[in-house]
């Protein structure tokens, strides 16, 4: 009997495998082997134009990170904008959600509105921004017609990186606006007709229905956020043209990974590099579990 | 269900007709050689299409597949060059030569040059760009030396005749030509547009007897002599502020700025040219040789190579393409677009570029030019210049602090990936 049912269990696992197999393949030739490849190769010297050549070095290429200056503009640049990005871009979706699920008129269309830059692909959205950011663009003009300051927003380092940020946050908000507005419609109307009668007020309402609600989704949000902010590549990119300037402003850690990796062809130390991002990623998101689970026990 | 598995086979069938088609040609006796390069307008790729289709006239046996890479050139071909997908023949810029030179992925080309190819024709400084241990690895097609442009109608305005002929002059006249039109405040021309770029500056370095890179790949350039003549564009930039960025004035480009009549003086290279001709017909303008400074002339020298991969199939053809196309005649059908001048002296002085006066002090500055190329670790040194360049021009620190950490990140870096 119990061997029946040992053998029908190992042609359901077979059958299981089998319909996995596709997937598991594909992920394992360009997920887990590429993965597995880099960790290999950051404790290597490589030498990949011409001659290709392999020379074991330990972690010298781990040493070199803490030596190297921009490494750690990069990493300080990194986490300046996850920072600022993150909680803004949080915030800012949860505003527009509560906007957008009030009863007001023509909510339809502000959906739409305010959903078109996600749409629209990163690297258009930046070129589009550079235009507008230009020293005699439409934003500076705009601030100078109501007798603002103006700022060379490409150019000037001090401001370069807080371009990119007002930028992305403008983007990807609406995403998780409407990641949001999907969660606040799952929240059961009798709760707050109860705290009414109750006499709550809306603020009371708010704090203490809709947001311990929302916690699940907000914690999503963050991690994707975060995730997506430390991996930031593309504006900075395309805003200062591959360099990461100017005076290393816009520099992040992946950008900064790809020029050791493309423009230096230095593939050894720039898997090392892309493995200290991950592991810094990787740090952060189980800081972020932990706490959000303490809360949970509440 | 069916329906989509149907659909999947006739797809199937489809692609295995298409390549074994692709096969089948493959064994025509036709030889293809790949041919790579940018293009700075469609105009130029056209040209080249051109005198491509003659090449093919002349060499029935061959087809030139050619294909135009316009962002990130360098680093497309050195990722195809590792993964062997690298095409035969590709432009090589002389500012990346020493690092492909040094991997041994460029096919030399001695043996193939023979003497009606008359190889002294070419400008010396230009081919020994692409010259490494006595071995020719690449042949310029065209080059382009910095030259000072004007605004005759600026000039004309205040009152000036005559180019300046020295830095002094320079700096005055900049003062001159920086004018405020409508009294807003905010300065509507400048008197010089400046690219604040090692690529552009290199020169200056030299100027006053300073090194960009010693023999060991080391940067040098933060001493005091190098440092005099990388003053002379923060003192006109900071101290009389009469000069500007393009991003400073919502350019893009030197000759955008020159041409919107920003800036009434501009260093730019003969591309300049037709830009500016196509895009701003109803500006007057004149170029002259760049200022002397201490007496001296001095300005930056560009230059393109062909070279072959040394993993080409058919070497013979490939050499064939690269002669055709670096050649009297070829280079001629090539270079009277007036983008670029050509490198061999002969086609030079045949298309009168000596004798027109836009272009004659362009071709004066291939006597006394730098060539920007400084060896293989030119790319790293580059990085940290230009970021501390810049912040030294926008006044966040001295000019002398600033290059001395740009020298020593940068020799940090050289010595860490050694």
């Amino acid at each position: 009997m119990r061997r029946v049912w040992q053998r029908g269990r190992f042609g359901e696992g077979l059958a299981g495998f089998s319909f996995m197999a596709p997937t598991m393949i594909v992920m394992g030739v360009f997920t887990v082997l590429p993965i597995a490849y880099a960790i290999f190769l950051s404790f290597h010297k490589v030498r990949i134009l011409g001659e290709f050549d392999l020379r074991f070095i330990g972690g010298r290429n781990f040493w070199r990170m803490l030596a190297d200056e921009r490494v750690w503009i990069a990493l300080q640049n990194t986490f300046e904008y996850v920072v600022i990005v993150v909680p803004t871009q949080t915030i800012l979706a949860l505003g527009l959600a509560l906007i957008l699920n009030s009863s007001i008129r023509g909510k339809h269309w502000f959906r739409i509105i305010f959903f078109l830059p996600t749409v629209t692909a990163s690297a258009v959205l930046t070129l589009i921004f550079m235009w507008i950011y230009n020293s005699n663009g439409l934003l500076n003009n705009i601030l100078a017609g109501f007798g603002l300051p103006t700022y060379n927003w490409i150019g000037d380092p001090s401001v370069a990186l807080k371009s990119i940020m007002i930028m992305n946050i403008w983007s990807t908000a609406p995403l998780y606006m409407i990641v949001y507005l999907a969660a606040l419609q799952d929240i059961p109307k009798s709760l707050y007709e109860a705290a009414k009668i109750d006499g709550a007020s809306a603020l009371d309402q708010f704090f203490n229905i809709t947001l311990p609600f929302l916690k699940p989704v907000t914690f999503f949000i963050v991690v994707i956020g975060i995730i997506g902010t430390f991996q930031l590549f593309d504006q900075s990119y395309i805003f200062s043209a591959g360099s990461g300037g100017p005076n290393n402003s816009t520099l992040t850690v992946v950008l900064l990974i790809y020029q050791y990796a493309f423009k230096s062809l230095d593939m050894g130390y720039a898997a090392a590099l892309a493995l200290m991002l991950a592991a810094v990623i990787m740090l952060v998101t189980v800081i972020q579990r932990t706490i959000f689970k303490e809360e949970k026990l509440h | 269900m069916i329906c989509t598995r149907v659909k999947w086979l006739i797809f199937l069938l489809v692609i295995i007709t298409l390549t074994s088609c692709t096969f089948a040609r493959g064994n025509n006796s036709k030889i293809t050689v790949t041919l790579s390069g940018w293009q700075s307008s469609p105009n130029e790729s056209q040209l080249l299409r051109r005198v491509l289709q003659d090449f093919e006239a002349e060499h029935p046996d061959i087809k030139v597949k050619y294909e135009v890479i316009n962002q990130q050139y360098m680093d497309v071909i050195k990722t195809r060059l590792i993964g062997d997908t690298a095409p035969y023949v590709f432009y090589l810029d002389a500012f990346e030569a020493p690092l492909l030179m040094q991997n041994n992925v460029l096919e030399p080309l001695n043996t193939y040059i023979n003497d009606e190819f008359d190889l002294s024709d070419f400008i010396p400084t230009l081919l020994n760009a692409f010259k490494s241990n006595n071995k020719i690895f690449g042949l310029p097609k065209d080059f382009s030396t910095l030259a000072l442009f004007y605004n005759q109608q600026a000039f004309e305005a205040a009152k000036l005749t005559q180019p300046p002929a020295t830095w002094t002059e320079l700096q005055q006249y900049s003062q001159k030509l920086t004018r405020d039109w409508n009294g807003d405040r905010r300065i509507d021309q400048y008197g010089l547009g400046i690219i604040p770029e090692l690529s552009r500056q290199s020169f200056l370095i030299k100027t006053f007897g300073g090194t960009l890179i010693n023999q060991n790949g080391y940067a040098t350039f933060a001493t005091p002599e190098g440092l005099k003549g990388l003053q002379l564009i923060v003192d006109l930039y900071r101290k009389y502020r009469t000069a500007a960025q393009p991003s400073d004035v919502g350019a893009s480009t030197g000759s955008e700025m020159f041409g919107q009549g920003k800036a009434a003086m501009v260093i730019e290279g003969s591309w300049a040219i037709p830009y500016l001709k196509e895009t701003f017909p109803k500006l007057k303008f004149a170029t002259a040789e760049l200022p002397t400074i201490a007496g001296k002339k001095g300005t930056m020298a560009y230059t393109v190579a062909y070279v072959m991969n040394k993993r080409t199939k058919y070497k013979d053809a490939a050499w064939k393409l690269i002669a055709f196309l670096t050649s009297k005649k070829g280079m001629k059908a090539w270079a009277n677009q007036g983008l670029v001048l050509p490198s061999r002296q002969s086609v030079i002085a045949e298309l009168g570029y000596d004798q027109n006066p836009l272009y004659a002090p362009f071709v004066a500055g291939a006597d006394y030019a730098t060539i920007w190329q400084a060896g293989e670790t030119l790319p790293t040194v580059l990085t940290h210049f230009n970021n501390q360049f810049i912040s030294a021009l926008i006044g966040e620190q001295s000019l002398n602090e600033a290059m001395e950490r740009a020298q020593v990140s940068a020799n940090k870096e050289i010595a860490a990936s050694q």
